[in-house]
């Protein structure tokens, strides 16, 4: 996995992560001391705290995920473009928290694929840099491009009937050139 | 109603009932059996109490316009507590607003008392804010009629709380003009608040997202817990 | 033998595993259907009465409507508020909050805790200004069970309440200006909330979730060196708030995005149901801290800055001076505290000193018992206490049973009121300045949603 391509090319993603900021709650707030000047998030390359979907490459949920919240979460998370990665900031992103009841998610990584836990409640800024130093790590360590077509390296939807992938052979060749040649017999 | 003390003049002391001094031991006895009296905390009223709460013309109007529909009242803490049937309820709020100048609407909060009669209590608080002054009305329905008329009339403020005592207690309210939920979505079926909702839930009363981007939504509230892991 | 589809024309598709068939439960929906929530989405789009997020083809592109969902996340609605409006052009014909992206049902959380237990989940009701929250609760508790607070306690929680509140409002001067587009200034607030930070590090041993305060006083006393870190920082303070006032009061800018904007008149502030700085903007003199005064805010000398004209640039200019205010308070706090004990003695009413508990077999007992049962507030006691946070009127009625946990609480939120407000101010605004709007009405959703 240590190829020279992955190295500059991991080494460029690490350094350049936009985050997006999925700010719920109190987190949110330590979340913007993490952004703001004295634990200042933009000398490790996050300058960019990107609220569009389009435009990050990871995101911070930090706060108690509701039920109701859940969906649109889970409808942001899609909407990035891989590779991705996911911090569940505080002790409520990642398990519930203090909160025990009915309205709370126990945890972001029921419906979300989480990277890095970071405890505390709220945890430091420092702690968040930590988690962000960790996920630039995984990235440069355990990261490769060979990866980023998720689609061949992830569990098919089970509620789908899906066709086994076609692969071009010599048959299917054979197929088309004598489907192209009676178009172009028929083709006046 | 039932349980309620049979007074209907106020309760002189600003603290509670006192006990009997031989059974003030209660407070260090290891069985958690509830106490009904405060065990020498306070030797003078309660030092929290403030001159707003305390309102006896008005609860004495409140008597006089409205005379066998005042059920009780009652005195804690020096707040006077004014407990009304349920078809008095928007006459006494526009008495109040109309003729005593309380203009705004603090607070509207519901009670799961959970008794065979009378199990829900709302409760309306009104401030006076010139008048410096701040009552509590209180309201019985029981649960197989829990419905209120609206005093969106009175005070318009009271829109949004009254959503809020439908979606947590399942109160009904008459003449409201748009009785949504407020804070749970209308996809879930059950009222929160009551005392018979078990604090972590009902499992598949509200679905998570899927695991995967094109999968179905899961019912089980703890797919992590159960080994199933997101993917993508 | 491949399995080429070309090479086995009449090979069967490879199968994947059947779904396992979803539980019935009463809340199930056809789950291959699902899109976020159909009844709740359905109920808002028809009391909106609009359709769904398609503009509406019309043959005059002018005569179209739109609905604009804003949020539930975005920048700028101030955490997870969704605004649905349906639009005409650039102005809100009608628009719905939908709140609850936050709910937890914290009230329902304090039935199963004991007073004590309690305490960290006001920290994070309204989590900008946590110690005010502290306080709120703790008051209430000790109104409902008769206990005495001390005065060195009572000194410094209005001292800190007061520095609750600059944290609030410095966070909101920093994201509204922000939201407006002047970015500078939320680091500029950021560096004093640091401040404030590291002195609540200080005086509570945690940054931002304090529960520092304790029913029947405080945890800990606040020693000379934390007094000596709020003294240094008001006089700090005092010169960035006038740098600031300097860059915003007369600003172009900032007044033509503020003046005439979401103009609140004095009968609707009231009957609307707005609170704190809301109702204070629009005139009306509705302040707990005169109206039910509490702590010592009857012994020290203020005034509560109030303007008329209701609009945003209104409520903009009393939260400035109620800055400039509550570092008037700290000041004569700082001054008049007395010395003393920090937390009611009686050890059946408030925790007992670390002291007694390692020294004595009654302390330790006390401590024990009111960790394990608590204070006990006894059956059918029930009160109300009102604290005048940044926001408005944080309030909080328990109902008591005997026993060491409320049998139901119910807490007032001012930002639930405030977006009820909201609500009815935005009918009739451009969609433009609905940031500026939510900034100036200032929510927090943890507070609103509880």
């Amino acid at each position: 996995m240590t190829t020279s391509v992955d190295a500059v090319v991991n080494w460029a993603r690490s350094n350049s992560l936009m985050p997006m900021p999925m700010g719920l709650s109190c987190c949110a707030i330590e979340m913007m001391a993490f952004a703001g000047p004295k634990a200042d998030a933009a000398r490790f390359g996050s300058e960019a705290m990107r609220f569009s979907p389009r435009q990050a490459d990871l995101m911070i949920v930090a706060g108690w995920c509701s039920f109701k919240m859940a969906h649109a979460i889970r409808r942001v998370w899609d909407q990035m473009a891989d590779p991705k990665w996911c911090i569940a900031m505080g002790a409520c992103a990642s398990t519930g928290g203090m909160h025990r009841i009915y309205g709370v998610v126990q945890g972001v990584d029921n419906f979300l694929p989480v990277d890095i836990y970071v405890a505390g409640c709220p945890p430091r800024p420092e702690a968040l840099l930590h988690a962000l130093m960790d996920i630039q790590e995984k990235i440069r360590n355990q990261y490769s491009v060979s990866m980023d077509d998720r689609e061949a390296s992830r569990d098919f939807p089970t509620h789908l009937t899906v066709p086994a992938p076609v692969q071009a052979t010599e048959a299917s060749r054979r197929i088309n050139d004598a489907v192209a040649a009676e178009a172009i017999a028929t083709a006046d | 109603m039932s349980e309620l003390p049979d007074q209907t003049t106020p309760r002189n002391s600003a603290i509670a009932p006192q006990l009997d001094p031989a059974e003030q031991t209660q407070t260090l006895r290891f069985l958690y059996s509830p106490r009904t009296a405060l065990a020498g905390e306070l030797d003078r009223p309660n030092p929290h109490a403030k001159k707003t709460t305390f309102q006896p013309e008005v609860v004495a109007a409140l008597q006089s316009r409205f005379g066998e529909s005042v059920l009780l009242v009652t005195l804690y803490a020096g707040e006077h507590t004014v407990y009304l049937t349920r078809d008095v309820i928007v006459d006494a709020c526009t008495f109040l607003r109309d003729e005593h100048g309380f203009d705004y609407l603090g607070d509207l909060a519901t009670v799961d008392r959970f008794t065979e009669d009378d199990r829900f209590e709302i409760l309306y608080n009104l401030v006076s804010v010139v008048g410096k002054k701040r009552l509590r009305l209180k309201v019985r329905v029981d649960e197989d009629d829990a419905v209120l008329p609206t005093i969106i009339g009175v005070f318009p403020a009271a829109n949004w709380h009254e959503r809020e005592a439908w979606d947590m207690m399942g109160i009904r309210f008459e003449g409201h003009p748009d009785l949504r939920r407020v804070f749970m979505p209308e996809d879930f079926a059950y009222f929160p608040a009551r005392k018979d909702f078990p604090t972590l839930g009902i499992p598949g009363s509200l679905p998570l997202p899927p695991r995967v981007s094109d999968g179905p939504v899961q019912l089980d509230p703890y797919p992590a817990a159960h080994g199933e892991k997101p993917q993508d | 033998m491949s399995t080429d589809v070309l090479d086995n024309p009449t090979a069967t598709p490879v199968p994947v595993k059947a779904p396992a068939p979803s539980p019935p439960g009463p809340g199930a929906h056809d789950a291959e259907v699902f899109s976020f929530w159909p009844r709740h989405n359905a109920a808002i789009y028809s009391a909106l009465e609009g359709k769904h997020t398609h503009i509406e083809a019309s043959d005059d592109p002018l005569e179209a409507r739109m609905i604009l969902n804003l949020g539930p996340q975005h920048p700028a609605t101030h955490g997870v508020l969704r605004v649905v409006c349906r639009l005409d052009g650039e102005t809100i014909e009608a628009n719905l909050l939908d709140i609850g992206y936050l709910h937890r049902g914290v009230e329902k959380l304090a039935e199963g805790k004991t007073y004590h237990e309690f305490l960290p989940y006001t920290d994070r009701t309204d989590y900008l200004q946590p110690y005010a929250n502290n306080v709120a609760w703790c008051l209430a508790v000790e109104k409902v069970a008769g206990i005495e607070v001390p005065e060195r306690a009572l000194w410094l929680r209005t001292m800190l309440c007061e520095l609750a509140r600059l944290q609030a409002h410095l966070l909101w001067i920093g994201t509204m200006v922000m939201d407006a587009g002047a970015l500078s200034v939320f680091l500029w607030t950021f560096k004093y909330r640091e401040e404030l930070y590291t002195i609540m590090d200080e005086v509570a041993g945690a940054r931002f979730t304090v529960s520092h305060s304790r029913v029947g006083g405080l945890a800990s006393d606040v020693t000379p060196a934390a007094m000596g870190m709020i003294r240094r920082f008001c006089d700090d303070f005092v010169v960035q708030l006038a740098d600031w006032k300097k860059l915003l009061n007369r600003n172009r800018i900032w007044i033509d995005r503020n003046v005439g904007i979401g103009v609140v008149t004095k009968e609707q502030a009231l009957v609307q149901g707005f609170t704190g700085p809301n109702l204070r903007g629009s005139g009306i003199p509705h302040d707990i801290r005169i109206f039910e005064p509490y702590l010592k805010y009857d012994a020290v000398d203020f005034d509560v800055p109030m303007r008329t004209e209701g609009d945003s640039l209104a409520r903009y200019f009393v939260r400035v001076e109620e800055m400039e205010e509550s570092v008037k308070i700290i000041r004569q706090c700082l001054e008049k505290v007395p010395e003393g004990p920090i937390r009611n003695d009686n050890a059946k009413a408030a925790l007992p000193s670390k002291d007694e508990v390692y020294y004595s077999m009654e302390g330790m007992i006390h401590d024990f018992l009111q960790t394990d049962v608590g204070v006990a507030p006894p059956a059918g006691a029930e009160s109300y206490h009102a604290i005048e946070g940044a926001k408005g009127e944080i309030g909080i009625y328990i109902v008591a049973d005997g026993t060491g946990s409320p049998w139901r609480i119910k807490m007032n939120s001012p930002s639930f009121k405030n977006l009820q407000g909201l609500e009815f101010l935005m009918d009739g605004a451009m969609v433009a300045d609905t940031v500026v709007l939510i900034g100036s009405i200032d929510p927090v959703m943890g507070d609103a949603d509880k």
